[in-house]
């Protein structure tokens, strides 16, 4: 009897903690509720309608007011987020798409297939993701309030991965209906969508301020960047539009902003020794790209392009683009690691190894005749003023004669539209890509500037144009990489290395990812 | 020569103190691949940002270049440019003034076209020139010795025009002189002091504005060290890399204080109106 009693005490005793523990757990996560946040952009916005501007910096804002159907995680790989599951069938042609129940809108009502159907016939027609994928598309049909059937034409394996892209202009967001009628093509002004936080007031120029949507309904899914759950904490964001770096760096000095965005890297030391101000180093979105003009002699040769990849000498062009480790990193494949396109043996033999005899072989063989070489850079970006002042550099010390042409921004993009007058142009290319297709854009004959015009050119717009019809993944990554295994073999481009920029917030701002563009669902204010 | 009586007779500061920085100046800018044994252009990126110490007397750069050897040949950079300009603006502005103040007939005509070109300040005219004919650095002088000739036609036309009714040219003139004799032996030898004032202010001036061009980007080309795109590439780096700013910044002002210091004594010296005031 007596040992009974003392069983049940200490039972009774272990559930009085576990609940006292339980408790504490929970008062934790209601401390973190409240606050708001000042965080400082770069640039301004003409206005918050993502599907009629280029501009990312909607896209970036307004994620936390739209929801796509698909989001994409850290490793860039698609979630179902709006959608609850999805089908694939009769080869690529048909989508079915099972959407989550009772997700409340910001009009108070729940979202259904009618939302969707109509925001997506608007994507079609205005958004330049929608127009990619519109002379493939044939129509969108509602099965019943949560089941929706897209289907195409012909296949077009990227749907998914474009409805989700991070790219400024192509993301799919769901948008209230009556929202779609009001305003048709034209600029959305009143914004109704499913996100965590709803649309306050824009103060054109000044400010963007969003409140938290009490009744926001998140997904249950693990959360990873824009993919998963999302947990609205704080009460307010006030995006901030401060067009000077350095007043954006004074404000989080100072506390008036918690977060700002692209801060000079230069500074990253001197932030890490303040101990109110942290260090956020994006995700690399960044790549650094040498284009040749393929038009031109010596490198309407291909053995001429590829001797320039043995010519320099990557991780010294890295410390001299770039500067610091932390910021950069050599990645031969244009899918990082970890994404699902990411093709590790890329360019293998040839990224990265620094050979300036075979360089030398490789002209000679091309016919060279020492002609001196053009390098077309802009001189406003830190990465291609630098990087071209060291590619200079560096072929002069082997030899190569180079004139460096640095000009304003406007000035570069009309004289690299031209077919003559440059053999090199460095430019910086975004990394977070939602799909292997986009790069279709600027590979293959006579795409973007290259002037690609051979059997190889012709070749690689085949493998682009079997990638476009194969929805299943295993065969496609097989076309992703003899897309990769081309363009290291003809090299109408090539990467040099990824790099980053850098963020900083105050020490009070706490689990803040570093995404591509920066969002503040789950972070919290201590 | 004048010059040099007259400043054995007042031993002038201004003119002193500016003449040594000047040689020391001029003397860097000529010895410069002597005094260092870098280049001023090869790159070493992995000692990149290093602060001044021994091996680097004023630190590396972001391509871990030598800062100092990059100011010498910056300073060899700004005295070319100078030089060329002060050279082209005495002779194009000399010809201009010369023929406007002793033709009253060119007069009217050419210095209204130069009174609409000064409305415009200097530095505007030379950026537009540069951003049209492109950088560079015979495109910069060019820009330049335009920019400036104007002001240097004035003050060659109103020393003419006040020279040429003295009784010494009249009198060469009734001796029957012919124009360019009188030209050339009284009026140009006479006008010489304002002359030499203005070229060491455009001297001045030059390398200030060759720096300001290269500053925007739209003077000498990159990666030739031009004191002026130094201190633009240092911007960025300010906080982390002083030095990289400081050196160069300071070389422009040495530059150009010594040769306004210089512009000033002369006109003390030479100007006849001045010449009690600096006895004491």
């Amino acid at each position: 009897m007596r040992k009974e009693i003392k069983i049940t005490s200490v039972v009774l005793l272990v559930l009085m903690f576990s609940l006292l523990l339980s408790g504490s757990v929970l008062a934790q996560e209601e401390e973190r509720y409240g606050g708001t946040l000042n965080a400082a952009l770069q640039m301004s916005v003409a206005h918050l309608d993502s599907d009629n501007s280029t501009d990312s910096m909607i896209t970036a804002m307004m994620n936390h007011v739209y929801e796509g159907l698909f989001e994409f995680d850290k490793n860039l790989k698609v979630h179902p987020y709006l959608a609850k599951s999805y089908q694939v069938s009769e080869g690529g042609l048909v989508y079915e798409v099972k959407l989550r129940e009772n997700v409340m809108m910001h009009n108070g009502q729940t979202m259904n297939a009618d939302d969707v159907i109509a925001s997506f016939r608007r994507w079609l027609e205005i958004n330049n993701g929608g127009k990619l994928v519109a002379p493939h598309f044939d129509q969108v049909e509602k099965i019943d309030q949560y089941n929706i059937r897209f289907t195409f034409k012909d296949p077009y394996a990227p749907f998914l991965n474009i409805l989700a892209s991070p790219v400024s202009n192509q993301k799919f967001v769901v948008r209230a209906e009556e929202v779609v009628k009001e305003f048709g093509t034209d600029i959305i002004e009143r914004h109704v969508g499913t996100g965590p936080y709803k649309y306050e007031e824009w103060v054109p120029d000044q400010k963007l301020v969003l409140t938290r949507f009490e009744d926001y309904t998140p997904s249950s899914r693990e959360s990873s960047f824009f993919a998963g759950e999302r947990i609205p904490y704080l009460d307010k964001i006030v995006f901030n539009f401060i067009p000077d770096a350095q007043v954006r760096v004074s404000g989080v000095r100072t506390g008036q902003f918690q977060f700002a965005e692209e801060v000079p890297r230069e500074q990253y030391q001197i932030f890490k020794r303040n101990e109110n101000i942290k260090n956020e180093i994006i995700y690399p979105d960044r790549m650094s790209m040498l284009i040749f003009n393929s038009s031109e002699a010596p490198f309407d040769n291909k053995y001429a392009r590829r001797a320039i990849a043995y010519a320099l000498d990557f991780e010294e062009l890295g410390y001299a683009m770039i500067g610091d480790t932390q910021f950069w990193r050599l990645e031969s494949a244009l899918h990082e690691e970890g994404n699902p396109w990411h093709v590790p043996d890329a360019g293998e033999g040839i990224y990265g190894v620094y050979d300036p005899e075979k360089a030398k072989q490789l002209l000679e063989q091309a016919g060279y005749n020492g002609q001196p070489l053009v390098i077309l850079s802009g001189q406003d970006n830190q990465m291609e003023r630098q990087g071209a002042i060291a590619i200079q550099d560096q072929l002069e010390k082997i030899g190569i004669e180079v004139e460096l042409q640095l000009f304003d921004r406007p000035t570069v993009v009309e004289k690299r539209s031209k077919p003559d007058g440059w053999h090199m142009h460095l430019s910086p290319f975004i990394k977070v890509v939602p799909d292997p297709q986009i790069h279709q854009g600027w590979t293959g004959t006579n795409k973007w500037i290259t002037n690609w015009d051979s059997k190889d050119s012709r070749q690689m717009d085949q493998i682009f144009a079997e990638m476009l019809r194969e929805v299943d993944y295993e065969q496609r990554y097989k076309i992703v990489e003899r897309m990769q295994a081309e363009l290291w073999d003809s090299v109408p481009y090539f990467n040099i290395l990824d790099y980053s920029r850098l963020h900083i917030r105050r020490t009070e701002l706490k689990n803040f990812k570093s995404g591509w563009q920066p969002f503040f669902w789950n972070t919290y204010l201590e | 020569m004048l010059f040099l009586k007259k400043y054995n007779k007042y031993k002038h500061p201004y003119i002193t103190t500016s003449i040594i920085i000047l040689i020391i100046l001029i003397f860097l800018s000529l010895f410069a691949p002597v005094i260092t044994d870098y280049s001023p252009v090869r790159n070493h990126p992995r000692d990149r940002l290093q602060p001044p110490s021994r091996k680097h007397l004023l630190g590396t750069d972001q391509f871990g270049r030598d800062v100092f050897t990059r100011i010498l040949y910056g300073i060899r950079a700004s005295m070319q440019v100078g030089l060329a300009v002060v050279i082209l603006t005495m002779i194009t502005g000399g010809i201009v003034g010369i023929a406007a103040g002793f033709y009253p007939r060119i007069d009217k005509v050419v210095m209204r076209f130069l009174d609409a070109m000064m409305a415009f300040p200097g530095i505007i005219i030379a950026i537009s020139l540069a951003a049209i004919w492109g950088a560079g650095k015979f495109n910069i002088i060019l820009a330049l010795s335009f920019a400036y000739f104007p002001r240097m036609a004035r003050i060659v036309r109103s020393s003419v025009i006040s020279i040429k009714d003295l009784d010494y040219v009249e009198s060469a003139r009734a001796a029957g002189a012919r124009d360019s004799r009188i030209i050339l032996k009284h009026i140009l030898k006479n006008s010489a002091s304002p002359i030499m004032v203005q070229a060491t202010f455009n001297f001045a001036l030059a390398i200030l504005d060759e720096a300001a061009l290269s500053f925007l980007g739209v003077g000498i080309m990159p990666p030739t060290p031009s004191l002026g795109a130094m201190v633009t590439d240092a911007r960025s780096y300010m906080v982390v890399a002083p030095w990289m700013i400081l050196a160069p910044g300071i070389m422009i002002i040495l530059a150009v204080l010594s040769l306004n210091l210089l512009g000033d004594g002369l006109r003390d010296l030479l100007d006849p109106h001045l010449k009690n005031t600096i006895k004491n």
